[in-house]
């Protein structure tokens, strides 16, 4: 019943990169390209879902004065789990995401969901969150990656788009192009959502 | 800040005769002999690539104005100044696209996404020109041109002295004048031009004398104790356009007497760190823009003290 | 908290019981990462190993297998070629055909890129030409300086004299010299240093 509604919402209306502003440095840091940036909002949406649905079995279990440092725990080794599966049979994929996936572990989206959502609701609800907000951070990440590939390369998930005479705008794959691409998104997106309410 | 009932700033106040379009208005006069020798040496593309600036930044401030239905404000003349600074930043070599793209970033993103006038942050010309030379490296370093020898692209002077190629340095006078051979940019070939057009703002009062002398004392300081002839050093590259037209600009630098000399000095020293240790030949418009954000904290630090405050404190305290 | 007065009694029964079960969260996780990591070790090893035979390969293609070179060796000729730090040279390979020597690879650390350390391999053919270079792994600036893994750029080095220093030149090639990337000087004679830096070993190694 709330399934449906615990998916979406962090799909857009609770979207973590564009609304909540979590997990901001591996938005900024590995969305060169479509590909990083799919591949990240994937791993992390794994982690997040695994998080969530082990954090929900375990919420009766697990102590309030002691719960961060058994979500850490948790949320490490799943962190570290995923990254070994990735280095050992995607080994493409973690060269590119490089020191991030480590990095997952602190991301605040992960620990952020186990706190507020998976501790106090049951386990279908925790998947359907950790999945609905696992695809919203990866639908940011991809689009954000897919506008810096496209001005920044003239390619989008590595195929070339324009001709020989395009000159990408380099700026959009280093550091600034990061930040300003999601500035402009993030206002974008507040000037649609208060135009419609 | 805007809604404290007083706001006291220091000097300089804007005196009552000058309307934001009169100042702007001045520093187009003040741009214009800078303009003329670009004209002479570079060429008629040289016109036209600053036109093609002005006219990109006034059609784009327009539509966004309109687009975010503020009053159109493109009469107060700062968009053409902004597009003239910005075409005098462009290499001869740029295409028409470098100079709109430029134009649509320094007008769209630094100025009105902040604002609009008087609140951006940074100098929206420099801004635009640290984009288009972060995007396009190759030809936006191509500056140097000399047309004597025709279409034969060369390193700027600065470049020559940072690599050691001191042997085809031009001499201090052409690079005094700009007017024999031409090493940078369109805007910043003439220190002579720019000079003249500085004391023109100087004299009417538009701009303060402290950071563009500051500024290029210090800069003049830093190459003696290093060595380096000081003259070479503030003749060329953009130093005498950053200092008398970029490093000046009203909403991003200090108003406070004290914050303008320590601005300056900040300016100074960014630019010879870059330009005698950086990658970088040129460390004008990178210092300018690093300086610009230091401007409200300058601010804050220099602030006059409001006579009685500071007792009024210590009496708390108590 | 209101009443600060009353000392804090610790439950050590309470402590126990908490300290227990992050024991046992703990405890279960550990066993998770060693079963995967047991599952994955030698696979990763493997591609390793793979990538580093095919990096070899790749810039000496002649060798048909490798022969590290030892380490007290690598520690004699850094001192001998004059190389500023060990961390400079950390590798070096004998590449063999058979019974025979073809060349030798170099894994060398320039720390002159523009942005963090530059891993390359350097190969070097027995006549005392490059035979090629890879780069492992960079920072530079994408589209810039990180166009070095871009043939056009790399294999200028092939055949070059490994006898002497490869020098970098803006403008036109003459003799043993690359022309710089376009915007990417610094990287560009980032890996001409890590060139040279092998080709001192091989002047050493081959004495």
């Amino acid at each position: 019943m709330n399934f449906g509604k615990n998916l979406t919402r962090g799909i857009i209306k609770e979207n973590p990169t564009f609304v909540l502003l979590l997990g901001m440095c591996p938005t900024l840091a590995v969305t060169t390209s479509a590909v990083n940036g799919m591949g990240m909002g994937l791993a992390t949406m794994v982690v997040l879902i695994c998080s969530n649905v082990v954090i929900s079995a375990m919420r009766k279990i697990i102590p309030d004065s002691i719960r961060i440092p058994a979500f850490i725990v948790i949320i490490a080794s799943f962190v570290t789990i995923v990254g070994m599966l990735l280095k050992a049979y995607l080994p493409s994929l973690d060269a590119a995401l490089g020191l991030f996936i480590p990095l997952i572990v602190v991301n605040c989206i992960i620990l952020g969901r186990a706190e507020a959502f998976a501790f106090s609701n049951g386990i279908a609800d925790s998947f359907a969150d950790g999945l609905g907000m696992g695809l919203g951070f990866t639908l940011s990440l991809t689009v954000l990656g897919s506008i810096r590939e496209i001005l920044g390369v003239g390619s989008i998930f590595g195929h070339a788009l324009f001709g020989a005479s395009f000159e990408p705008v380099l700026l959009m794959i280093l550091p600034p192009g990061a930040f300003l691409t999601l500035g402009l998104l993030i206002g974008l997106i507040n000037f649609l959502s208060k135009k419609k309410a | 800040m805007n809604d404290l009932k007083l706001t006291v700033s220091s000097s300089p106040h804007i005196r009552a005769n000058h309307s934001t379009a009169s100042i702007m208005q001045n520093v187009i006069i003040a741009l214009l002999p800078a303009l003329a020798v670009a004209g002479y040496v570079f060429g008629v593309w040289a016109l036209a690539l600053v036109a093609i600036c002005v006219i990109s930044c006034v059609v784009t401030e327009a539509i966004i104005q309109k687009l975010l239905k503020k009053p159109v404000t493109i009469n107060d003349w700062s968009a053409v100044v902004t597009g003239v600074l910005l075409g005098f930043n462009l290499p001869i070599g740029a295409p028409w696209w470098i100079a709109v793209i430029g134009s649509v970033f320094a007008i769209a993103i630094v100025k009105q996404c902040f604002g609009g006038l008087g609140q951006n942050f940074m100098n929206p010309a420099l801004a635009a020109r640290a984009f288009l030379l972060a995007s396009w490296p190759t030809r936006m370093t191509s500056t140097a041109y000399i047309p004597v020898s025709d279409t034969v692209t060369t390193a700027t002077p600065l470049a020559l002295l940072k690599s050691g190629e001191l042997a085809s340095m031009p001499t201090t006078l052409d690079l005094f004048t700009g007017l024999n051979g031409v090493y940078g940019c369109i805007g910043e070939i003439s220190a002579l031009a720019l000079i003249l057009g500085g004391l023109y703002l100087i004299i009417r009062g538009i701009i303060s004398w402290r950071i563009p002398v500051i500024y290029i004392a210090t800069v003049a300081v830093i190459a003696l104790v290093a060595g380096q002839d000081p003259l070479v050093h503030i003749f060329s590259g953009g130093l005498m356009l950053g200092a008398f037209f970029m490093a000046t600009d009203y909403a991003s630098s200090p108003v406070t007497a004290k914050g303008q000399i320590i601005y300056a000095i900040g300016c100074g020293l960014i630019t010879m760190i870059i330009r005698l240790i950086g990658g970088y030949p040129e460390g004008v418009s990178y210092s300018i823009l690093l300086m610009n954000l230091t401007a409200p904290l300058i601010e804050r630090f220099t602030k006059d003290k409001v006579y009685g405050v500071t007792k009024a404190k210590k009496e708390a305290k108590a | 908290m209101e009443n600060t007065e009353v000392k804090a009694k610790i439950e050590w029964g309470v402590v126990f019981k908490l300290g227990l079960i992050l024991f046992v969260i703990s405890a279960v996780a550990a066993c998770l990462l060693a079963l995967t990591n047991y599952v994955t070790e030698g696979t990763i090893a493997a591609m390793n190993e793979q990538s580093n035979i095919e990096a070899r390969q790749e810039v000496l293609p002649e060798a048909t297998s490798f022969e590290a070179v030892s380490e007290a060796d690598l520690a004699d000729i850094i001192s001998a070629a004059g190389i500023a730090s060990a961390d400079e040279l950390p590798e070096a390979y004998v590449g063999m055909n058979g019974s025979e020597i073809v060349g030798y690879t170099f894994k060398t650390i320039p720390g002159t890129g523009f942005s963090g350390d530059i891993e390359m391999l350097t190969g070097i053919a027995a006549d005392g030409t490059i035979s090629g270079i890879t780069i492992l792994t960079m920072n530079e600036t994408p589209g810039l300086g990180a166009n070095a893994t871009n043939p056009e750029f790399k294999d200028q080095y092939q055949g070059l004299s490994a006898t002497e220093e490869v020098a970098v030149s803006k403008t036109g090639v003459s003799g043993n010299e690359i022309q710089a990337m376009t915007g990417a000087t610094i990287t560009s004679k980032a890996v001409t240093d890590g060139v040279n830096i092998a080709s001192a070993a091989y002047q050493q190694l081959v004495k």
